[in-house]
């Protein structure tokens, strides 16, 4: 009996042990938290913020590429498992608003996040100086004026919504009239922190923004607010704001007569936890140039190295819609290749078209002339009416800009979709994205 | 049996006790050993020894009650004998049998208020020999909609009881107890989906198509399975229970004279039906393939092979060895069961084995205190080759449909494989990927009950008891560097090493009164206790890029992405539960449990759990059924609540590394945290009725539910332009409310012939009643493939997609999805019937029907973008004549005048047949075994069986309608792509006992 009672016993004392103790909270045991950064954030966590934005300046830069590019039927992605990259984008079969290709919006949502935390962090500390300060919402307000601008570029006329620091309350997406001027506010936000940043940010740049592989030094407050600059012409352009676009361009990084390539990199690296370029070719992904359009580009043109010309054209079907081009992109052979953010060439070439709108025909030869120079060509020789000089601007960003996402935006800013040019009778050139089905919900949905 | 014993208490006198022995044996004659003798009204019992015999003191006008698993029980007076023999008859409806209902207690079946789904280990593995415990359930319970992921070897399945009870945040699949320790059932990772890009980045995925772990479990090792379906009848197991509980209790040893069984299974699968095998000629290859496809055309001069069947066509083996010893004395007796299964597939290098050990000890330290342990060690071995969905044309499940048959595509005498032009040479990866996963595991309870005290008309009992379930787990892919598609890649070459390991331990300690009253006509049964549950799963892996050649070590790759992954979290739970037995008349209970998981947003919030029941056994009753075929009427209604818990990480809002430039950084998760997160809570009202006629030989139970999850965890999907894609929040309610009706008669008993029939049905529907988050669609690969819709007022698993039905002008066009059909079936019906014949003849047949219910197929689009589909070149489709049928399919969506889905377009709404399980046995007479071996076998069993026998199907957008490229969900399970042939099994069995 006496063992009897020792077992009621123990039993009795884990019953008391077990039910006395507090279960203690797990706290994640896998990653670091946000909320551990919004407020008395340190240095290194401010640092690692700035970081993680020129990291993000990368979200979704192939889908965007790639399906700006489709659009605007400068390219066409020969997809092994995918058809509707050439079924859907191409207007044969409707466009779908829960697909895949909304990442093209979408994705830039996280790097406006991050800005807003980077800003708010900043707000919430005092671990760093105001100068500092500057710095890092100087680099924040950039590139959140830049995710923007894709995010626009990708839904036209359906605009963006601008203020989205409460995620269970966004703004209603503005107009585009709004949702531009809003970027271009950004940037000059930007460009003003950065003004008041002092002669170095307090963290190491990384390395597509050092000399070494941007071909110009941007990772000092000045170095840097030149690429805003560059950024602020491109909106001014889009903006159909001549005067100011070229204003913007003598603020910016250009050099008329230097290397066409100098502009601040992508870098990339397959290891994790940084990623490899996500713009190569791949057994399903081929990248292929529209034929008619590469068929008439010049000969000795240095641009033509964009492209590897098959000997038997690559050829896709679906839908019953057949296409055969032998241009296969030829730009990215590495998964560590850098891919450009903004370059030289482009600026001159908004430049040309700044002149070229405002009456600047000399001017804009002169800028053309030096995109073609740089290209292995002789000298523009065509008409220099403004409408001719426009034209020729066009197609030399055709050739000089492939491939980098602009050929759709460029027709649709001019009002010229009916131009391009369609390889198949029945595609059409969509004249936005349609509003990700997530958006609309949100929009539409019963509140509690 | 003390419990129980105590539930079927009524009065005795204790006057005159004298000695009662007797032997129990089996129709046959055979012994029968570890039966339960109990005195009717007391507490006392006994159980049969090897030779099945018994001996027990009884009083003056005693009656015995004499059961045993499988039997009839019997209630016997024993008048003024001494001696009693007792024949059982075996019982198919095991009315009789006592079911574990509580944590600590159990009631007979005949009491019983729910409608517990309940399995011997006849009805599992005596029709033949299923590879997975889950898989031999299917068919065989009302109310649980069971769907085979795939026919590769290995198992996987989705295990749904009574409707969803999950929008997908919260387990999905049943919690399973095996021996009091709660198992660990996941589906781990492998990686394969990242190796063929069927999905990016570094997450989890369930596209890695793995089996679900209770793969590791030997089905042959089981004794019985209960299945508690729903929250009215699994209350007791509070946080962790809503969707349903499976308790599985292993074979224990009944003492007595050691019995050494040893089985063999020698069988064959193959493919029940293949797919493919359009003709092909010149101007077909052009249209589809090119040029180069027409060069090859020519080139092949006429020669054509069908690679579907070269790459599905084998024929896989099947090999099952076990021995078992079980025996042991009055203190201690044991079960010892050794087994391996060894099973390859119909492709080429795929197959399962597992090992498996168990040793189940008891013994009698006091005549008071029990200790009881069971042990099994598992080691499992799983080729699950490649099929599924896949994004660079790996899988041979994706490529084969765009195989056409002029290609040359054997190995040269050099073994180089030819570059398929349709992507990847299916031979190449048949032969020289490889996707393995392995698992070791160590499963082991141990029980101590202790009497404390242990009179005639009350006893108290203390039961503590533990279980550890720990498994490591190793997945290995491997791409060599040298296939057609890597050498597509920047980095040629693909390896990934996956280490898993996953340690649950549970702690119980319950105190048992019972207490007898008002001349035993009254029996309470008080019990009381606390559960700890402790989980913790970690993984890693190296993942490799840039292989050597030869080398399938990722740590020889140039570039490598890794992960470390840390899920812990702690469950603590008190309940107690009290049962009141009105003389088997009417039998009530009632109880709570509270419950507390680190899981939640508060952890050390506590969560009730009530629950209630009450049968009523109308035939005692007073007399009225005596002269009626009325054996048994009970009325029952029983209510109850359970809970899911949060997924792992819901709580956080995480922040992930990244790196740019040669610098790091942090960036944040598109998933917010939710630090408020509750659980869901399901109740459930079940109603039932349960009838017996003619002494139970005909039996009927039928149920009727009605099951509402409240607080479902839904994402609340933000704008994704805002940064943040979703967090996780109680959102939602559903209900779902069935019919389950289960039949039952031995329609013919004699002697030399017996029929015994089962037929069961049961429909479950659900339907959202509250989303407060917009609707959504999940799920499969988008609206123009086909996807789940939550929605409000409508069922969750309700398929919709392209076309919308708005014109593009009306605001709501954007939602306005056309609706193909539910996932659930509208209702399953099966039938198993069992022949006894010529005496030692049993031939079993089940078969198993499931109406229209929808899946979302891909994998006949693969087929016809391939020219390949059987009736590619047909005309008959389109109406014009000339079009081919599968250019037509290509271009069709949307539903037909009678609102069918067009045929062609992806969801399709279908029933099938199948003759599961089928066999015939041939019990060796004694008389022939012993003319023959003297008195060496106690025993031989020869038979064959065969799975999927039959299969009836008008599902004709793929292999078999029941697929899954998602693994096991509640929400997107059930999706057909790239996906292998249906595999028919048939195997022979011999089973000798010494």
């Amino acid at each position: 009996m006496k063992s009897k009672f020792i077992y009621g016993l123990g039993a009795a004392a884990l019953i008391a042990s077990v039910s006395a103790c507090k279960l203690a909270p797990v706290l994640d045991p896998n990653f670091p938290s946000v909320d551990a950064v919004t407020s008395n954030a340190s240095k290194a966590q401010l640092d690692a913020l700035s970081i993680g934005q020129f990291s993000l300046a990368r979200n979704g830069l192939a889908t965007y590429t790639q399906v700006v590019g489709v659009v605007g039927k400068e390219l066409f992605n020969f997809n092994s498992t995918e058809s509707r990259w050439w079924t859907e984008l191409n207007g044969i079969r409707p466009i779908d608003n829960s697909a895949f290709y909304n990442t093209a919006t979408t994705a830039f949502g996280l790097p406006v996040r991050q800005a807003n935390i980077t800003i708010k962090a900043c707000d919430n500390t005092s671990a760093v100086t105001d100068q500092q300060k500057n710095g890092y919402k100087g680099v924040a307000n950039t590139f959140k004026a830049l995710a923007y601008l894709y995010m626009l570029n990708a839904q036209g006329k359906n605009g963006v919504r601008l203020n989205v620091e409460d995620p269970f309350n966004p703004s209603k997406a503005a107009t585009y009239a709004e949702s531009i001027s809003a970027i271009a506010k950004l940037l000059d936000d930007g460009s003003t922190q950065l003004d008041q940043a002092g002669g170095a940010f307090p963290f190491a740049m990384p390395s597509g923004f050092r000399s070494g592989i941007a071909g110009a030094d941007f990772s000092t407050p000045a170095g840097f607010k030149r690429f805003n600059r560059a950024i602020a012409a491109r909106v001014a352009l889009y903006q159909g704001d001549y005067a100011k676009t070229a204003t913007l361009i003598g603020q910016s990084f250009m050099v008329l007569t230097g290397d066409i390539n100098i502009g601040p990199k992508h870098t990339f690296d397959p290891s994790s936890p940084d990623i490899a370029n996500p713009l190569l070719n791949s057994t399903s992904v081929r990248i292929v140039g529209n034929q008619k359009l590469w068929d008439a580009a010049e000969r000795g043109d240095k641009r033509l190295s964009k492209v590897a010309v098959q000997a038997t054209p690559i050829s896709y079907t679906a839908a019953g819609a057949s296409y055969a081009t032998p241009y296969l992109a030829a730009m990215y052979r590495a998964a560590t290749d850098v891919v450009p953010v903004i370059r030289n060439e482009e600026l001159i070439l908004i430049a040309a078209e700044a002149a070229a709108q405002t009456g600047g025909t000399a001017e804009a030869v002169r800028h053309i002339n030096a995109v073609r120079t740089a290209n292995g060509l002789g000298n523009y020789t065509g008409a220099t009416t403004q409408a001719a000089l426009i034209n020729a601007i066009l197609k030399e960003r055709f050739y000089s800009l492939w491939y980098e996402g602009h050929r759709w935006l460029d027709m649709r800013r001019l009002n010229r979709l009916g131009e391009i040019e369609l390889p198949v009778s029945s595609m059409k050139v969509l004249e936005n994205m349609e509003r990700p089905v997530q958006e609309v919900n949100w929009d539409t949905r019963i509140i509690r | 049996m003390l419990v129980v014993a105590g539930l079927c208490l009524s009065f005795s006198t204790m006057a005159q006790d004298r000695s009662l022995s007797g032997k129990v044996t089996d129709g046959s004659g055979t012994p029968l050993p570890g039966v339960s003798v109990l005195v009717k009204g007391s507490n006392r019992g006994t159980t049969t020894d090897g030779d099945g015999t018994y001996k027990l003191s009884v009083g003056e006008g005693a009656k015995i009650v004499i059961s045993y698993v499988g039997f009839a029980s019997e209630e016997i007076a024993v008048g003024n004998r001494t001696s009693l023999d007792v024949a059982m008859r075996e019982d198919a409806r095991q009315i009789s049998e006592v079911v574990v209902t509580g944590l600590a207690t159990s009631v007979k079946r005949s009491n019983l208020a729910n409608a517990v789904g309940m399995l011997s280990a006849k009805d599992l593995v005596g029709t033949t020999t299923p590879v997975t415990a889950d898989g031999a359930l299917q068919g065989k319970l009302a109310g649980a909609n069971i769907q085979s992921n795939g026919s590769m070897p290995g198992g996987g399945f989705n295990v749904q009881l009574r409707g969803v009870s999950t929008l997908g945040s919260s387990a999905s699949q049943p919690l399973y107890i095996v021996d009091g320790v709660y198992i660990d059932n996941s589906q781990n990772s492998s990686g394969r989906s990242q190796a063929n890009k069927a999905t990016g980045g570094s997450s989890a995925s369930t596209q890695d198509n793995n089996a679900n772990r209770l793969a590791d479990l030997n089905p042959d090792d089981i004794q019985n399975i209960e299945v508690l379906k729903g929250a009215s009848a699994a209350a007791v197991y509070g946080t962790r229970a809503n969707a349903g509980v499976i308790i599985i209790t292993t074979k224990r040893g009944k003492g007595g004279k050691t019995k050494v069984s040893f089985g063999q299974d020698l069988g064959a699968a193959n493919a029940y039906a293949y797919y493919g095998g359009s003709p092909w000629d010149a101007q077909k290859a052009q249209d589809i393939n090119g040029a180069a496809g027409l060069a090859l055309f020519n080139a092949a001069a006429g020669k054509s092979t069908d690679w579907e069947r070269v790459i599905f066509g084998e024929t896989g083996r099947i090999r099952n060895t076990r021995l078992s010893v079980t025996g042991g004395n009055d203190k201690t007796s044991f079960y010892i069961n050794g087994s391996y299964n060894d099973e390859s597939g119909i492709v080429k290098n795929t197959g399962f084995t597992r090992a498996s050990i168990r040793a189940n000890i008891d013994h009698k330290i006091t005549s008071w205190l029990d200790l009881g342990t069971n042990m099994n060690f598992v080691s499992t071995n799983n080729d699950r080759g490649w099929s599924g969905n896949d994004n660079s044309n790996i899988n041979y499940g994706y490529n084969i449909p765009y195989t056409p048959p002029y290609l040359q595509l054997y190995p040269d005498a050099q073994g180089n494989y030819p570059n398929s032009p349709v992507g990847e040479n299916p031979l190449a990866i048949r032969d020289r990927a490889v996707n393995n996963q392995k698992v070791n595991r160590f499963i082991g309870g141990l029980s101590l009950t202790a009497r404390v005290i242990n009179k005639q008309n009350s006893s108290l009992t203390i039961k503590m008891n533990g279980g550890l379930d720990y498994q490591s787990g190793l997945a290995k892919i491997w791409l060599p560097s040298d296939l057609q598609s890597q050498l597509g890649e920047p980095n040629p070459g693909f390896a990934q090493d996956t280490r898993t390991e996953a340690i649950n331990y549970n702690l119980q300690l319950a105190a048992i009164h019972t207490a007898s009253v008002a001349q035993g006509r009254l029996n309470f049964t008080t019990s009381a206790g606390i559960v700890q549950l402790g989980t913790t799963s970690n993984s890693n892996y190296v993942r490799g890029r840039g292989l050597p050649a030869g080398v399938s070590n990722p740590g020889r790759a140039r570039t490598f992405e890794q992960d470390v992954d840390y899920r812990p979290n702690t469950d603590q739970g008190v309940f107690a539960q009290e049962e009141i037995n009105f003389s088997d008349k009417i039998i009530a209970s009632g109880g709570v449990r509270f419950d507390r998981s680190t899981l939640n947003g508060d952890p050390n919030k506590w969560f009730a759990f009530p629950r209630a029941s009450v049968a009523a056994n109308l035939h005692n009753f007073g007399k009225w059924a005596e002269n009626t075929p009325l054996s048994q009427v009970k009325l029952r209604v029983a209510y109850g609540q359970t809970a899911g818990l949060p997924a792992f990480g819901v709580l956080y809002s995480q922040m992930s590394v990244t790196g740019v430039g040669g610098q790091g950084g942090l960036i944040p998760s598109t998933a917010l945290g939710n630090p408020q997160i509750k659980p869901e809570r399901a109740t459930e009202l079940e109603y039932g009725l349960d009838f017996g006629l003619f002494k139970n030989r005909v039996t009927a139970e039928i149920t009727v539910y009605n099951k509402k999850v409240f607080d479902l965890i839904q994402p609340l999907t933000t704008a994704p332009t805002t940064g943040v894609t979703s967090t996780s929040v109680n959102a939602a309610d559903l209900t779902n409310k069935g019919l389950e009706i289960t039949l039952g008669a031995e329609v013919i008993r004699k002697p030399n012939f017996s029929w015994f029939v089962q037929p069961i049905v049961w429909y479950n529907r659900s339907q959202i009643t509250r989303l407060d988050i917009p609707e959504r669609l999940t799920g499969g690969f988008g609206a123009t493939f086909g996807q789940w819709r939550v929605k409000e007022t409508f069922s969750p698993t309700q398929i919709v997609g392209q076309p919308r039905t708005l014109p593009t002008t009306d605001p709501n066009y954007l939602n306005s999805w056309t609706v193909y059909g539910d996932q659930q079936p509208k209702y399953e019906f099966s039938l198993n019937q069992r022949i006894t014949f010529l005496k030692h003849f049993e031939l079993s047949v089940l078969g198993h029907y499931r109406h229209k219910f929808t899946v979302v197929s891909l994998s006949r689009v693969l087929w016809d973008e391939g020219g390949n589909t059987s009736d590619w070149n047909d005309k008959n489709l389109a109406g014009d004549g000339t079009t081919r049928n599968g250019e037509y399919r290509q271009a069709v969506n949307g539903l037909d005048e009678s609102g069918n889905p067009k045929e062609g377009y992806n969801p399709v709404v279908t029933s099938f047949f199948k003759i599961r399980e089928a066999a015939i046995y041939y019990r060796v007479p004694k008389s022939t075994l012993n003319k023959s071996f003297g008195k060496v076998l106690e025993g031989v069993k020869l038979g064959v069986s065969s799975n999927n026998l039959f299969r009836w199907t008008d599902y004709k957008a793929g292999y078999d309608p029941e697929n899954s490229n998602f693994g096991s969900s509640a929400l997107g399970s059930g999706v057909d792509i790239g996906s292998a042939p249906l595999v028919r099994r048939v195997m022979f069995h011999l089973s000798v006992d010494f």
